[in-house]
């Protein structure tokens, strides 16, 4: 045999175990997952790219955590939570870093999807993680589908301020370095240091529609805003720049705006009435709605405390001990409700009065004082009652011992 | 006689005989190298803020203003296309409705898979590099500007204001920089918006593709040059179709092919001229057998006239 059939043949004969469990690593490992991570940045080729042990197995592939695998952005995050300015300076040779007006940005995107119109991924936890993190600054170190860091940082800014400024000049943000890499300083009250100023909206809308017998719906902005605690982000979803902002236009007023999302979106419930009438609407009155008064004792409570989570509205009973059930002893000042407990009746229990917990349900003094005197033969209490029952406010002069007074707005627990 | 049926059919025979119209249909054609690399141009990414002309003329050592004059979005008014000062322009297209923004379409040599310009020149000044671009050698062109008419996008141009030296001007793909040093074009270097990608030709087809895929209604389902003009180095992806942006509806085979298929048939083991000389040779048989005639018939002619002298 020729001497370099035997080498090729020993070779052969060396290589083929090593190959068999190279193949067997490939074909128990899941190949789709491997599509696309050839180029993330920084890979190796490595095991140690992807997993942090030494023996990932099917149960526990140990996994590095990766923003891309949190999926699309969870995170909930108040404006107030970010930065208010962020210096980009990776990328500054021609130009001085960009100061990224954070803030502004954040609370004008509250209006048009929120932080997921920039931060597209979450990692796991919800913790946001920033561009670099996936964006390598060196291009050829990224996988061709993805932009690298100044590719994503500019179609991120692009995207929107060519939408409403029509100006791509580099100057907007930009400026051309002096000297490069020297520290940039910004002015703090500049527009790049303050939040979006508040924005003013109108407080009524009234449209006409075509339906023949309720042409006029009427939508109170304020309502929603002021009384039903609506964010912005719940109504104004698909709202780009240019629904404000046009150009170096400044919005006179608070545009009407074609994206928001329909009212049928939260009372697609509700018959026609509730929104189409012959007239334009008064604003929301809970007495007049629902038949009860939340003066004076529940005014200054919260839609949800009663009512639960908007998206899932729940009507309480009207049971007042559905709610009331939670006052120990002495922790209740009666006098909130416009009576002051006398020390004979501070004693009490609450079911002494109000039979069965029914607060609702107004006790009446001869409830328990059945004696001649109260409260036919007693003036005094007549007028205590009379005041009490009226909720007027002036002082009255007992000489049952009571003391009257005006029912105050009782505060949130 | 012969007339012009049967020299078609002679000079068919011959050059069939000589190896085949087949073969020499399959042999045009550079060698490319399956790695050879591309630019893809997404328009829909591109901002016209045409920093790839400033990085050009850079690049080029054309005359270019400060990197600030190129903010003018003047120049958009009027379409625009390469010329000798400035081999690549961004040309802006109104947006499509409300909803898009306008379309800037970078024009530039598109660096053909199989180049009609490099077809045409007589001495290989413009050539196809394995790896893609089209390259120049100003020493070696002779000004007779054949790649201006060959090209099917009408891109070279030429330096008319040159009287000692005028060079035909296209883009080269930045050759010294991406065949000499690796380094991506300047236009890609410097576009902020990574609207031009630089990588092998086959890899930016799948980006491409992908793009289509995952975001069908903000491209048209084509990405041009995967097979226009035979395919072309630069690829590029739109809103809306081609042929509204000025880019032409060229076939998919490439011109140089065609034509060279033609010529390389007719010249296939120099047949064509062969042929050529033979069918001279028989016109001046017969042309020389007349000659003959005329001269017997003269020559009777004369002995006749001596004849009735005597
Ligand atoms: S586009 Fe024109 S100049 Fe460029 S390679 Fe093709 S034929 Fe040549
Ligand atoms: S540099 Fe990029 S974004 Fe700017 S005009 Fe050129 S291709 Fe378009």
């Amino acid at each position: 045999m020729p001497r370099y059939l035997a080498i090729i043949l020993g070779l052969t004969l060396l290589a083929a175990p090593a190959a068999a469990s190279d193949q067997a690593v490939k074909e128990a490992h899941p190949h789709d997952r491997l599509h696309g991570h050839s180029e993330v940045p920084g890979a190796k080729g490595q095991c140690a790219d992807c997993h942090l042990c030494a023996e990932p197995t099917a149960e526990d592939p140990c996994m590095v955590s990766c923003a891309r695998h949190g999926g699309q952005f969870r995170g909930v995050h108040e404006v107030a939570e970010g930065p208010g300015v962020v210096v980009i300076d990776q990328l500054a040779a021609r130009y001085e870093p960009v100061v990224f007006a954070h803030e502004l940005h954040a609370s004008m995107a509250a209006m048009s999807g929120g932080c997921t119109n920039c931060h597209h991924y979450s990692e796991d936890s919800g913790a946001i993680p920033t561009c670099r993190q996936c964006h390598a600054a060196d291009r050829s170190e990224v996988d061709l589908s993805m932009p690298a860091l100044k590719g994503a940082y500019h179609r991120q800014c692009m995207n929107c301020h060519l939408d409403w400024s029509g100006d791509n000049s580099c100057d907007f943000c930009h400026r051309e370095a002096a000297e490069p890499g020297a520290p940039v300083a910004h002015d703090a009250t500049d527009i790049v240091g303050i939040p979006h100023p508040v924005i003013e909206a109108v407080a009524t809308y009234t449209y006409e529609t075509s339906h023949a017998d309720a042409p006029v719906v009427t939508f109170h902005h304020s309502d929603h805003v002021d009384v039903f605690g609506q964010q912005c982000v719940d109504c104004h979803r698909g709202d780009s720049c240019k629904s404000c902002h046009h150009g170096d236009q400044k919005p006179a007023e608070h545009a009407r705006l074609d994206h928001v999302t329909s009212c049928c979106a939260c009372h697609g419930e509700r018959d026609c009435n509730f929104c189409h009438g012959r007239e334009p609407m008064p604003r929301f009155d809970h007495a007049l709605s629902t038949g009860f008064d939340l003066a004076p004792y529940h005014a200054g409570r919260a839609c949800q405390d009663c009512h639960g989570d908007p998206r899932a509205f729940r009507y309480p009973s009207g049971d007042c001990a559905e709610c009331h059930i939670h006052w120990e002893d002495g922790g209740f000042d009666h006098g909130i409700t416009g009576l002051v407990l006398s020390a004979d009746h501070e004693e009490n229990d609450c079911s002494d009065c109000h039979v069965d917990l029914d607060f609702a349900r107004r006790p009446s003094c001869d409830d328990c004082h059945d004696d001649y005197r109260f409260p036919a033969e007693s003036p005094h209490c007549e007028i205590c009652l009379n005041l009490m029952n009226e909720g007027d406010g002036r002082a009255a002069a007992p000489s049952c011992g009571h003391e009257v007074r005006r029912p105050v707005n009782p505060g949130r627990p | 006689m012969v007339t012009r049926r049967d020299f078609i059919k002679c000079a068919g025979g011959a050059v069939a005989a000589l190896g085949g119209v087949e073969t020499a249909l399959a042999s045009t054609g550079p060698h490319l190298d399956p790695d050879r690399v591309g630019v893809l141009c997404d328009f829909t990414l591109c901002i016209g803020c045409r920093r790839c002309e400033f990085a050009c003329a850079e690049e080029a050592g054309l005359p270019h203003g400060e990197l600030r004059a190129y903010d003018d979005t003047g120049v958009f008014a009027a379409t625009r296309r390469p010329d000798a000062e400035s081999l690549t322009v961004i040309n802006r297209y109104p947006a499509l409705s409300a909803d898009h923004k306008p379309l800037d379409v970078k024009v530039n040599c598109l660096h053909c898979e199989h180049p009609a310009c490099v077809s045409a020149c007589p001495v290989t000044a413009l050539q196809k590099n394995a790896l893609g671009p089209v390259t120049y050698d100003p020493w070696r062109c002779i000004g007779c500007r054949y790649c201006m008419v060959a090209c099917p996008f009408q891109i070279p141009a030429y330096e008319y204001h040159d009287a000692t030296a005028p060079r035909v001007m296209k883009c080269t793909l930045c050759q010294d920089r991406t065949l000499e040093q690796g380094r991506p074009p300047a236009c890609v270097e410097i576009c902020p918006q990574e609207a031009l990608l630089y990588g092998s030709r086959a890899s930016l087809l799948r980006v491409a593709k992908a793009r289509i895929e995952a975001h069908p209604d903000r491209y048209v389902d084509h990405v041009y040059g995967e097979t226009e003009a035979g395919g072309t180095s630069w690829l590029y992806l739109a809103d809306r179709d081609f042929h509204q942006l000025d880019l032409p509806e060229v076939a998919s085979t490439s011109p140089a092919e065609v034509t060279e298929s033609i010529q390389h048939g007719i010249f296939k083991g120099f047949s064509g001229p062969l042929m050529l000389a033979a069918l001279v040779g028989v016109i001046l048989k017969s042309a020389g057998a007349c000659e003959k005639c005329e001269a017997e018939a003269a020559a009777r002619n004369e002995a006749g006239k001596e004849a009735d002298h005597e």
